[in-house]
């Protein structure tokens, strides 16, 4: 399980029948990675049955736990679902980019053309 | 699950027998900065996935899942969904296909192989 922000949201029409109807959020982990000098970030791809909004604060969790949140066991098409939605935190040593509520400018080089 | 551009595919003869028939890609993770990922990583492709193409991978159960031949195989990431494109909350669209350009030269390429 990790801390992290939902920064963003994906679709797709071609996929597996059991992600039908589930919102996939983009969500970057908070870690001591964000200092400006080294912005790359590998975000996850988090199933979410609570409805979070962007820039909110999330819980996400992997494997049994996240198909749990989706009320199984059973064979899901996922391994990572956002269990819940963060009020507030507590970590006195965070750098100030985890209490952000407005994104970081967006990088000059665009996502297009960037894989 | 994380979102990756395809980038190239594999081929192996000698393999896992439990991998026989299966297409397997080589993708490239989507960084939030812009620039292209160092790793690759390869991934089971049962919705066929093109080179270029944005597609969603998951691993482990969910990816062995998505074959539906049980859960003794060998492999532990696949291709769940191609995109249809995305959003960033920094007001940035994820494309769901990327130009990929030529691989940068890096090294020449030796002198005494050409014309080989």
């Amino acid at each position: 399980m990790f801390l992290g922000r939902v920064i963003g949201e994906v679709w797709a029409t071609k996929k597996m029948a059991d992600l039908n109807g589930k919102r996939l959020l983009v969500v970057e982990p908070l870690d001591e990675r964000r200092d400006p000098a080294s912005p790359k970030v590998t975000p996850v791809i988090a199933a979410d049955p609570l409805g979070a909004r962007y820039g909110e604060h999330v819980v996400v969790a992997f494997g049994k736990a996240a198909r749990v949140a989706f009320g199984g066991d059973g064979d899901f098409a996922f391994e990572a679902a956002v269990v819940g939605i963060v009020d507030r935190f507590d970590v006195p040593e965070a750098p100030a980019s985890w209490h952000a509520t407005e994104p970081p400018p967006a990088p000059a080089a665009t996502t297009k053309g960037a894989r | 699950m994380l979102l990756g551009t395809v980038v190239g595919q594999v081929w192996a003869t000698k393999k896992e027998p439990t991998l026989q028939g299966l297409r397997l890609l080589v993708i490239q993770p989507f960084t939030t900065d812009g620039r292209s990922s160092a790793e690759t990583l390869i991934a089971v492709d049962p919705m066929g996935a093109g080179v270029g193409e944005r597609v969603l991978v998951v691993f482990g159960r969910a990816a062995r899942h998505t074959i539906g031949r049980g859960h003794d195989i060998g492999f532990q990431s696949a291709v769940a969904a191609i995109l249809d494109g995305g959003a960033l909350w920094d007001g940035r669209s994820i494309e769901p296909h990327v130009e990929l350009a030529a691989p940068p030269a890096v090294a020449p390429p030796s002198k005494s192989k050409q014309g080989a």
